[in-house]
């Protein structure tokens, strides 16, 4: 991983690796990462950047990968899950977020998005399914509990270098 | 680094170590406090400075356990790290203080911990294909992925299986059996010698390969061979077994692991939706193709779903699909049943043929296997044509899709082997007559009489005109005239012999047959990948740029990687192993190298020209799934080859069976001559019938009960899913009820706001102190209605972030005015039924109910005790309740004890019974009280006690039907303490500057209050409506009495001493009243509420009808005109409200 780091840094910065962040930009080339609807909330969520250029440092790096890993628990991926889903980062996953969700699920493409009504349907029954409390948002709590009956989430929420 | 080979898991903690390593050399790192620091720091280092040795164990044991679970919590790395170097830190200062041996003890175990890493990422490196695989799925996502690693798994099987045979059979036949050429069965014919070393013959596993170890017919029938004097036969015969019963083994065991891990997660579909969105990305998926197809799969999937929930009722015109559906199975069935002619026919041509013909082409030799191998190939397309006609579901067609490759494979082998079996039953026509004349001859050969009988001399030309049928007539007539002389010489009958059914060893024949069929399988599926995958990937890459339309999109396309038939292949592929392990014990160490080079082959292919299939196929779920059809083929291929033991006589000449009657033959005869004796009768004691029997039975019965006790566990498990699924569909019946109590917010507000005027005007027409209280009762309307204003919001989603804080503080402060309280609440009862047993006419009913008052509280308490903390966990808003619960709790403390003791196994089930009980129980108490105390306040009106009347009556009648309507009610009280806290809150600050003891008082009081006019706002007339109306204006009016009466009860003690000698002789009084008319009334309010509580919406209408009814009795009754303006007042209110 250290390795695979240091490749993402620019040469002068390559001894020091340890203190300097990397770019988003850069992190995007990862070919893990190329093909991940969800890459810049993967960024977003695993970088501590104070400026909120969604840079990482070698530290939140390690840290995407022990989340990513066959052995972190199926607790803690839930819960990184849930923050990647949460676009708008404000502690529950609402319509709106789940719009975004479907979208980045969907893709761009024009024949692959789905219709506003297919949306609306969508977004309706899986409300339906999983917002216990009825508040019309999804807390992580509810998150957790459908996430952690679903058997094969801990097999797919993982990324191998 | 080594972590390149590691696993992810064994990486990451490793480049943790080095990264750790190089910030230490380094030194550049100051870890600053993160923004949120975590307590167990702050307590880690408090801890730390008592010096007791206990007190420092147990901090180590605590640090120790953070280090082990730091893995668990979500974290940032920087916060982690800084965490477990602090615990490690701790740990190290503190441990070497309390001994020398825990010291060493920690750091023995740190080096194990250590060596065992190292040695797993050692192990990982021996794990075959394991970066390959890992490769695959980070490009290509689990579902690929499954595919192989379940080609590994099959390979480690495999490998076994070889070993198996390899060790006990193969090698010492090689080093210890008789070497090439020594026997006749080793030799290879003359006639036949000259082509053995032809490509030709070779291919078709003639010649040379024929009399190799790779067949039967090879091994020697000695019954020890080498010095040590191994049992070849008995090592061969029951390595043959073993192959099945280790395979067996194996796979039960694979599968129950993995249905124990597919069980552990529930699988009721529950959340389809969710799932479908929430764990659809396979964050594996590298490949910016693979992500395409993906994305893709995943548009279907949630298509597909929302058209399902679209058309789940609806219909189509079934007519269509159904005759559309009937004839594509009849396609499929036509096309087995095709296939299975096929087979049968080709198997029976190249008989023919070998029959009829002495060379035979090279497509005649392998037409049986390349015919099936064709099949295998051709037809699961076909059946994908069919599919598509029959317009299923996309995963139903796909299990249709694959019960019928399964069937039609199933259908190959079958029909190859049974038509090899058949050829072999012809064979072993003559064999017998062979078989005959073999005996018969050694007979001779053995007692060189050479006396020849007519009647032999006459059958054996019968014979071998029968035995040679492949050679011409001529000839067999020739051959046959030669053997009554060769009778004569010895040597010449010998070879004469040998030489036919050497040919005729049926077991090689079948394991040529299916090493042929292995091999040609091999080849087409080589062949297929190449053509199918590799060139059409490469025409659609680069021609697609020069053609006229989108290669990689539309016609061509790029292969797909259908893991399903894939995996059946696979399944297939093994079938054909075991079926022929018997017969060529080298098979599985050829299906070894097969499988080999299907993974590179396959796993090339799939990183260079192949796009993951669009079918969502799950790899958690499949795993059992292709291990069932394992196992299913498993079971049918073992079915044929222990019929052709059990059935077939084996060759006479050949193979280590020959000469004995049965295969099995060797087992018996083995403990016949090589077990001592009191074995032998061991034996035939345990396989007499008097053991088996019993035996068989026992098992039986065994079997019988387990599975009945498995069948009661699922119903166990049925039943505790289903009140888990009624549990949860019973918190979304109340959160939906809530949320509608809480939706028309506007209309409950104003309804507050008019209830609350209500109040004022109750007060102002009573006349009770109305100037004082009003100022106050208005502060609280305008607080009352500023907070709902304000925080629209609060009662729904509040309820869930209500602070477990605050509850704690105020039980805190209830528990310290509770001997204030208490005493007061819950003497009345205690007093009552002592005291109106002695003044009423109907004393027993009071004292039924009266108890039955008491042991309601009893009960709920212990209940919240017991599920208010499970609740808590699974609903957001038992908070509240339960903050409820537990203030009813302190302020009857006096029954708290019993409590405890009266059901302490209540089921969180009936709890929603007791919820709902619960808050009359104590209103009623508190009523009661009130009622008492103002009674000692003030005389009492006729007018007055007449309420009063009416109100305990009513509220005693309540308790029947709260329990039949408790999921109506629960929401509203769940609801309720809301707007009680906010104004227990108000009154809190508005009287601050009172006494204090007073104030818990007030909250006790005043919590009925409110509870009352919420339970009204939300279904107006539910309670008793007027009635309650005017319980709850009382209540009021005597909370704000008390308060201002309360000063001068100032002093806890001075309290208790004053109401207990009013309260007796007042509840007396009001007891006997209400329980007098109660009865009348209760008729009514028990039938209406029913009605009532059915659906919450129509409660407005029927509280309409319900006023008049309690309104027109209070008339008859001597009542006064101010009864009737009450009654008629919350009429007017309920009217508003609605």
């Amino acid at each position: 991983a250290y390795k695979r780091f240091s490749e993402l840094l620019p040469k002068e910065e390559r001894e020091n690796a340890c203190s300097a962040r990397v770019p988003k930009s850069q992190i995007l080339t990862l070919p893990e990462l190329r093909a991940n609807p969800f890459q810049h909330r993967i960024c977003h969520v695993f970088s501590t950047s104070d400026d909120r250029d969604d840079s990482m440092s070698f530290e939140d790096f390690l840290d995407m990968l022990s989340v990513f890993s066959d052995s972190a628990t199926s607790d803690i991926k839930s819960h990184y899950a849930f923050r990647i889903f949460d676009f708008d980062d404000d502690g529950t996953l609402d319509r709106k977020d789940l719009e975004q969700l479907v979208n980045c699920l969907t893709g761009q493409g024009e024949e692959s998005r789905l219709s506003s009504m297919e949306m609306e349907q969508l977004i309706q029954n899986i409300l339906e399914e999983s917002d216990i409390d009825k508040d019309g948002t999804i807390n992580l709590a509810e998150f957790q509990h459908v996430v952690s009956r679903s058997p094969d989430f801990a097999s797919s929420f993982k990324i191998v270098l | 680094m080594a972590a390149a080979t590691g696993s992810a898991a064994a990486r990451t903690a490793k480049s943790c170590k080095k990264y750790r390593t190089v910030k230490r050399h380094t030194g550049i790192y100051t870890y600053q406090e993160p923004p949120h620091s975590n307590s167990d720091d702050d307590i880690g280092e408090e801890k730390t400075e008592s010096q007791d040795p206990e007190r420092i164990f147990q901090n180590i044991q605590y640090q120790k356990e953070i280090m082990s679970n730091i893995r668990c919590r979500p974290w940032p790395m920087r916060q982690k790290l800084r965490a477990l170097r602090q615990a490690k830190e701790i740990v190290l200062k503190y441990e070497g203080r309390l001994t020398r041996t825990r010291g060493y003890q920690a750091a023995g175990a740190e080096l194990w911990r250590k060596f065992v890493r190292l040695a797993y990422n050692f192990v990982v490196i021996f794990i075959p294909w394991e970066m390959r695989i890992k490769k695959i799925e980070s490009h290509f996502g689990s579902g690929v992925a499954s595919y192989f690693i379940f080609l590994r798994w099959l390979f480690g099987i495999n490998i076994v299986l070889t070993i198996m045979t390899g060790a006990f059979v193969v090698l010492p036949e090689l080093l210890a059996g008789a070497p090439f050429g020594s026997t006749v069965s080793k030799t290879i014919p003359k006639e036949h010698i000259a082509s053995a070393q032809d490509l030709d013959t070779i291919w078709s596993l003639g010649g040379y390969l024929q009399y190799s170890v790779l067949f039967y017919g090879y091994y020697g029938r000695d019954r020890k061979i080498g010095k040590a004097g191994y049992r070849l036969p008995l090592a061969y015969f029951l390595v043959g077994m073993a192959v099945f019963a280790y395979s067996f083994i194996i796979l039960l065991k694979k599968m129950a692991k993995n249905s124990r891990m597919s069980l552990a997660s529930a699988s009721d579909e529950n959340y389809t939706f969710c799932w479908r969105l929430f764990c659809a990305w396979d964050y594996l998926i590298g490949n910016p193709e693979a992500a395409e197809s993906k994305a893709a799969a995943i548009v279907n999937s949630i298509r597909e779903a929302i058209l399902e929930e679209q058309e789940k009722k609806k219909s189509k015109n079934l007519a269509v699909t159904i005759s559309l559906r009937i004839i594509a199975n009849i396609l499929v069935l036509l096309s087995l049943a095709g296939s299975i002619y096929i087979i049968y026919f080709v198997v029976d041509r190249s008989q023919r043929l070998e029959r009829t013909k002495k060379e035979l082409t090279l497509w005649e030799k392998n037409e049986v296997s390349v015919v099936v191998s064709l099949i295998t190939m051709i037809a699961p397309s076909a059946f994908e044509l069919v599919a598509a006609l029959e317009m299923y579901h996309p995963r139903t067609t796909l299990r249709f899709q694959l019960a019928r490759v399964l069937v039609l494979y199933l259908g190959n082998l079958y029909s190859l082997i049974i038509a090899l079996l058949d050829k072999v039953d012809s064979m072993s026509v003559t064999d017998s007559d062979i078989n005959n004349n073999a005996s018969n001859s050694t007979a001779f050969l053995a007692t060189k009489t050479l006396s020849k009988d007519n009647n032999l001399s006459t059958t054996i030309p019968d014979v071998l005109f029968k035995r040679n049928g492949i050679d011409t007539l001529e000839g067999s007539r020739a051959q046959g005239l030669g053997v009554p002389d060769s009778l004569v010489n010895n040597t010449v009958s010998f070879n004469h012999n040998t030489q036919n059914p050497q040919d005729q060893c049926w077991e090689t024949y079948v394991g040529q047959e299916m090493l042929k069929l292995s091999i040609i399988d091999m080849i087409f599926t080589v062949a297929s990948i190449l053509l199918i995958d590799f060139f059409r990937g490469l025409c659609v890459r680069y021609l697609s740029d020069c053609w006229c339309w989108d290669l990689e999109s539309k016609f061509p396309e790029y292969g797909e990687f259908k893991i399903a038939e894939n995996v059946l292949h696979l399944v297939y592929n093994q079938g054909m192993i075991w079926m022929g392990a018997f017969f060529s014990p080298c098979l599985p160490a050829f299906n070894v190298l097969k499988l080999i080079g299907l993974m590179y082959l396959r796993s090339w292919a799939v990183l260079t020209c192949n796009v993951p299939h669009q079918q969502v196929f799950r790899a958690s779920r499949s795993n059992n799934f292709y291990l069932a059809m394992l196992l299913f083929m498993l079971f049918l291929c073992m079915l044929p080859t222990i019929f052709a033991i059990a059935r077939y006589k084996p060759s006479l000449s050949c193979g280590p069976f020959s000469g004995q009657e049965k295969i099995y033959d060797i087992v018996s005869e083995t403990i016949q001559n090589d077990f001592p004796t009191w074995f032998n009768t061991v034996i035939t004691y345990i396989s007499s019938p008097v053991v088996v029997l019993p035996a068989l039975l026992l098992l039986f019965m065994l079997i019988y009960y387990l599975q009945s006790i498995a069948r009661s566990l699922k119903f166990t498990n049925n039943q505790l899913r289903m009140k888990i699924q009624t549990e949860r569909t019973e918190d979304k019946k109340k959160v939906v009820q809530m949320a509608v109590g809480q939706n028309p917010g506007g209309i409950s507000d104003d309804s507050i706001l008019s209830d609350l005027v209500q109040n004022s005007e109750g007060t102002r027409i009573q006349n009770l102190d109305g100037n004082d209280k009003r100022p106050e009762q208005e502060t609280d309307i305008s607080h009352e209605s500023s907070v709902r204003s304000s925080t629209p919001r609060k009662n729904g989603s509040v309820l869930n972030f209500e602070s477990p804080v605050s509850k704690g503080t105020r039980i805190q402060t209830i528990s310290q005015s509770v001997p204030q309280t208490v005493p007061d609440v819950a003497r009345p009862v205690n007093a009552t039924p002592t005291t109106s047993t002695s003044l009423t006419p109907a004393p027993s009913v009071s004292s039924v109910q009266k108890p039955r008052n008491d042991h309601i509280t009893n009960r709920y308490p212990s209940v919240v005790h017991g599920s208010a903390s499970e609740l808590c966990k699974t609903k957001p808003y038992t908070p509240v309740t339960f903050k409820k619960y537990t203030e009813d709790v302190h302020s009857e403390p006096l029954f708290r004890k019993s409590i405890r003791q009266v059901n302490p196994d209540a089921l969180g089930a009936v709890a929603p019974v007791f919820v709902g009980r619960r808050p009359y129980a104590t209103r009623y108490f508190l009523v009661n009280e009130n009622e008492s105390r103002k009674k000692s306040l003030r005389s009492t009106s006729r007018l007055q006690r007449h309420f009063r009347k009416d109100d305990s009556g009513d509220i005693i009648e309540l308790y029947p039907r709260n329990v039949r309507r408790y999921v109506v009610r629960t929401p509203h009280q769940m609801y309720s303490p809301h707007p009680s806290e906010d104004e227990e809150d108000e009154e809190e600050l508005g009287r601050e500057c009172m006494n204090r003891s007073h104030r818990p008082r007030s909250l006790s009081d005043l919590r009925p209050a409110p509870r009352f006019y919420i339970g009204e706002r939300s279904d107006g007339h539910i309670l008793m409506s007027k009635d309650l109306a005017r319980v709850h204006y009382k209540s009021w009016d005597d909370g704000f009495e008390l308060d201002l009466d309360r000063p001068p009860y100032a002093y806890k003690k001075v309290h208790l001493n004053y109401p207990e000698p009013r309260v007796k002789p007042k509840s007396k009084q009001k007891l006997e009243q209400s329980l007098t008319e109660s009865d009348s009334i209760s008729i009514e309010s028990s039938s209406d509420p029913q009605n009532s509580s059915n659906d919450q919406y129509i409660q407005v209408i029927h509280s309409k009808e319900k006023y008049p009814k309690p309104g027109t009795k209070v008339a008859k009754k001597k009542s006064k005109t101010s009864v009737d303006l009450n009654t008629s007042e919350p009429n007017e209110l309920v009217c508003s409200n609605v």
